[in-house]
């Protein structure tokens, strides 16, 4: 956000057109019948009749002179407006030494005020207003939210403007973001599900991958004001930036209104590389997070996963609908009642690899049978076909539940904005749909065994092992790993 | 600290203003919701409402059961949940290859249960009999599971494109969701008058289990699942609020189906269900086949008024869960249920206490002092159909107590007790409040839901409308009394999660 003049009306390069894109869109269609004047068993069979056409919002997309590409909807069913945007940026840029400051920066631009109000002042201000204003700092992107009543737009675009232009960074308020962080670190082993989560994440992709790493006491200790400024710089400005604004206004003038204000936002050069890459290895591995205070073994197991753009996608899609529900689900909660939550799926990610990750939380005394178990609904979706039955059920609770996609303004709008986000095309879903149609009982089995590897996954149990059914050890070399919280070195507290 | 004078009056006025111009155009729109809203009632008392929304054409459905874990007692505490799980078992024709064989098997495996809770019960129980008596139920649980469509239930309501099939279970009330493609109306209709009407509480005991995983996940394993459970159970010493939704494990480890189809029987007679529909539907058709489907089932007396209250706390009472955990604080007063006219001057308090970075507590015990890393206030704990809990939490940070935190909530809730707030933080309790009332009316599932919960607990769907004016009544008067009369050290209960070494 900073310096350097920008010319307000560049109409000629100001890029807008109305998204028909999801003209084409066409919903399956029953044939009418009559209205059912007796009651049916609902195994009867429904003429439904035929679904009312989708309403697709017309969606207004500009780039303002400064960069700031822009996707407007109306909405005028309540009287508010909201904005959303993301920012390339991202806590993978995160220097090894500084863990952290991705997080804090994303914190401290909205806390720390600006030259002329400080943090606390815009809360004030704000919530007199019944508005918001957040910002953030993510793994892989950044971005801020406003949320506020349509006759206050102008104050809060103007309190907006001034926290992406010029943030003031409060020494006092980044003090207590750090607080905030290292507190996070002293109770980051009081859940289960937690340490589970970030155990696992670091044994797929590496305990320094900036995919997986943490901050420790020292990588906050070491972040600097001056470093926060810096990272500021690396990624806020307008040509770095997509936005969404939904609600009740008019759309020629919420834009003249964004002209004057995020329209001063100054342009500059983001410097953020590529993505980090991940190297994966495929391997066996059995972990454990002994908790002598549990009664339940929270356990996980997969390794790597993929990428949305890859052509296999809408064939996994359906395999993970039939591996999660009608395997994992039916076999290992309501046949075995072993576990509230289980699940088995292969991740995928817009930008870059997910994960594939099996997890059930089971009582102490089923841990390995439960793995095994698992284990074996993977094996058996890599090896036989799935049902016709199980098929259609996939395809169908797929395709009968598209509709949602476009159930609300924001949603479309934003959708649209994360496509664009990721270089994936707009009509991205609709191909994905497309392609889910066409999947047969060979696509699933041939991605099934191409993607998952049953033999090659790393194992983690967090729970307790004085009371596991069998000893971890009889399904491999048990890896312990310890979960200490390295103290700091020299902080008082 | 907060001065009130010339500057608050200002203030104060400028802030009066914008409150008048914001309502101007929130009563249009909640006036144009309201005049929207349609209502039929069948004979048998079950009660449907509807609201056309034709943006979309989907449509969410929303039924709330006037029974939740307060309307249990000893024995079966968790059986509102439990039923909510084997509400998706499905009918005598779904999820069954042949009910009749089925259920022939299932009334034997009940038998059997009972023979083997009876044996164990005995002062010195024959192992030789009841090993034979568990290999013989493991057998016919297999036997039953024969008969069995595994999750036919859910498939059917998925295949058909349900995108929320789910459920919920509170202290208060139990909530069955759908969201359908909207021309699927009649769908709903047969399957949940089927659901309704014939359930078959097949699978139950390996959902027992289910059920006692859930308890491990979200209680057993987690500090702070530990220290609510405890709370509560020290904060109620005789309301059934005192027990957890999930129940006591040895209650769950011997509920009987049978118990389940007696609570059954009991709490979900039509008169006890409340439906709403909102989405792209026509409301006289929606009652129309509401008529068809429900019309038929008998009248159920409603269920007898819960007998126990809260008798008055005669001093403060404390509670500590010892865990491998950093510390965290509840604290809660004892105050009365939603419908009483103090509630929400008591919203009031809690909001300008305990809701956003200007609040009261956060500015003291999160930005100055920097003890705590988060703090709340909230109404309505753990329900609010009956006297409940104004509950405060706080998440001390790194080296600092809970002590410490209590020590600042307790000045914040003294300065309010003696000046009251300011108008300026009294508008901003309205404005957002109504904001936050606004944003949940705008998905067809959450208005579905608060027109269930306005109409069964606070006394008819129309107060959830009415809570605008309310909300604009409240005064600063209101907020100190109510802090007076409710916040008192004699009718609360603080619990802790106190730090144990590995």
């Amino acid at each position: 956000m900073r310096k350097k003049g920008y010319s307000r009306h560049k109409s000629g390069l100001n890029i807008r057109r109305s998204l028909g894109m999801i003209g084409a869109f066409v919903l399956l269609l029953a044939v009418g019948a009559p209205k059912a004047l007796a009651q049916k068993s609902p195994k009867d069979t429904f003429d439904f009749p035929p679904l009312n056409p989708i309403q697709m919002p017309t969606i207004e997309r500009l780039e303002l002179a400064n960069g700031l590409k822009v996707f407007l909807v109306e909405d005028h069913d309540f009287p508010t407006v909201d904005m959303r945007a993301i920012v390339r940026i991202g806590s993978v840029y995160d220097p090894p030494q500084k863990i952290g400051l991705a997080g804090i920066t994303g914190t401290v631009l909205r806390t720390g005020g600006t030259d002329s109000r400080t943090g606390d002042e815009i809360d004030r201000e704000l919530e007199s207003l019944a508005a918001t204003i957040e910002t953030y700092i993510g793994q892989n992107s950044g971005g801020f939210m406003a949320s506020m009543l349509k006759e206050d737009v102008d104050r809060v675009l103007s309190i907006l403007t001034d926290v992406l232009v010029n943030p003031a960074f409060r020494e006092d308020k980044i003090e207590l973001a750090k607080i905030q962080q290292r507190s996070g670190i002293s109770r980051r082993n009081d859940e289960v599900s937690g340490i589970a989560r970030r155990e696992f994440w670091k044994l797929i992709y590496g305990p320094t991958s900036p995919y997986a790493r943490h901050g420790e006491y020292a990588t906050i200790d070491a972040i600097t004001r001056e470093d926060i400024i810096r990272f500021y710089e690396r990624g806020f400005y307008p040509n770095n930036t997509l936005m969404t604004v939904w609600g009740d206004f008019v759309t020629d003038e919420m834009v003249e209104k964004l002209k004057n204000s995020l329209g001063t936002w100054p342009e500059g050069t983001p410097d953020i590389p590529a993505q980090p890459r991940v190297d994966y290895e495929y391997k066996y591995t059995v972990n454990l997070v002994d908790k002598p205070d549990v009664n339940q073994s929270n356990i996980s197991l997969g390794h790597i996963g993929g990428l949305m753009d890859n052509p296999d996608y809408p064939a996994l899609s359906v395999m993970n609908n039939i591996l999660s529900w009608e395997r994992m689900f039916k076999k290992i909660r309501t046949d075995e009642g072993l576990a509230y939550s289980v699940w088995g799926t292969y991740g995928a990610s817009f930008s870059y690899p997910g994960v594939f990750s099996c997890a059930a939380q089971t009582k102490s005394e089923s841990t390995v049978y439960a793995i095994e178990l698992m284990l074996e609904e993977v094996r058996l979706i890599t090896q036989e076909e799935v049902s016709d039955d199980e098929l259609a059920r996939a395809k169908d609770r797929y395709l009968n539940t598209y509709v949602f996609n476009f159930d609300s303004k924001p949603k479309i709008v934003n959708r649209l904005m994360t496509y664009a986000y990721n270089d994936y095309p707009l009509d991205f879903m609709e191909t994905i749909k497309t392609g889910v149609e066409k999947v047969t009982k060979a696509d699933v089995l041939r991605v099934a065994d191409k993607y998952l590897r049953p033999d090659k996954v790393q194992i983690l149990v967090v729970g307790n092992k004085e009371d596991f059914d069998k000893p971890l050890s009889s399904i491999g070399e048990v890896n312990i790993i310890d979960i200490t919280i390295p103290q700091a070195k020299s902080k008082l507290q | 600290m907060r001065k009130k004078n010339a500057r608050t009056i200002r203030a104060c006025a400028v802030c009066v203003l914008a409150l008048v111009l914001a309502v101007s155009s929130l009563a249009q729109t909640f006036d144009a919701i309201k005049s929207q809203v349609k209502v039929h009632v069948l004979k048998n008392g079950m009660k449907f409402i509807a609201l056309e929304r034709h943006e979309a054409p989907v449509v969410s459905f929303h039924m709330y059961a006037d029974v939740g874990s307060a309307n249990e007692s000893y024995g079966i505490t968790g059986i509102s949940h439990l039923l909510e799980h084997m509400a998706f078992k499905g009918t005598k024709i779904i999820g069954t290859i042949d009910y009749e064989a089925e259920a022939k098997v299932l009334e034997e495996l009940d038998a059997l249960y009972d023979r083997i809770k009876t044996e164990q019960a005995r002062v010195s129980p024959d192992e030789e009999t009841l090993v034979r008596m568990k290999d013989k139920f493991e057998s016919l649980r297999l036997k039953a599971k024969e008969y069995v469509v595994n999750g036919e239930f859910d498939d059917m309501f998925m295949r058909e494109g349900d995108q929320s099939l789910n459920a919920f279970t509170s202290a208060d009330a139990t909530q069955y969701v759908n969201s359908l493609p909207s021309n699927k109306l009649e769908f709903w209709m047969a399957m949940t008058a089927d659901r309704f009407q014939n359930p078959v509480f097949r699978e139950f005991f390996k959902e027992r289990d289910v059920v006692i995983e859930e308890r491990r996940l979200a209680l057993e394993t987690r500090p702070i699942g530990r220290l609510v459970e405890d709370f509560l159970s020290v904060a109620f010493k005789a309301h059934p609020y005192k027990h957890s939704v999930v129940g006591h494990m040895s209650d769950l480890e011997s509920i009987t189906r049978r118990d389940v189809e007696d609570y059954f029987r009991k709490f979900y007679g039509p008169s006890n269900l409340t439906v709403a529909i909102v989405g792209d539907v026509s409301a006289p058709e929606v009652f129309e086949m509401a008529e068809l489907y429900f019309g038929d089932i008998p009248s159920e007396p409603r269920p007898e008024a819960l007998r126990t209250r809260e008798p008055e706390q005669w001093g403060e009472r404390r509670v500590q869960v010892m865990a491998q955990s950093q510390p965290i604080l509840i604290m809660g007063y004892h105050r009365p249920d939603v419908r009483h006219p103090d509630s929400f001057a008591l919203d009031a308090l809690a909001n300008i206490l305990g809701q956003g970075r200007s609040s009261r507590l956060h500015e003291s015990l999160v930005k100055n002092k920097k003890v705590c890393i988060q703090c709340g206030v909230f109404n309505g704990f753990p329900g609010d159909k009956y006297p409940n809990l104004v509950a405060f939490i706080a998440v001390p940070s790194q080296g600092h107590t809970s002590e410490e935190c209590l020590e600042l909530i307790d000045e914040e809730i003294a300065k309010i007790r003696a000046e009251s707030v300011t108008a300026e933080e009294l508008t901003k309790y309205q404005r957002s409040s109504i904001k936050v009332l606004l944003s949940q009316m705008k998905s067809n599932g959450s208005m579905a839901r608060l027109l269930t919960y306005a109409d069964v607990v606070l006394g008819g769907w129309q107060r959830l409308f009415d809570q605008v004016e309310e909300i604009q009544a409240v005064s600063i008067e209101d907020i100190k009394r109510v802090a007076n009369t409710h916040l008192v050290k004699k009718h609360r209960t603080i619990g802790e999660i106190i730090p144990e070494g590995k």
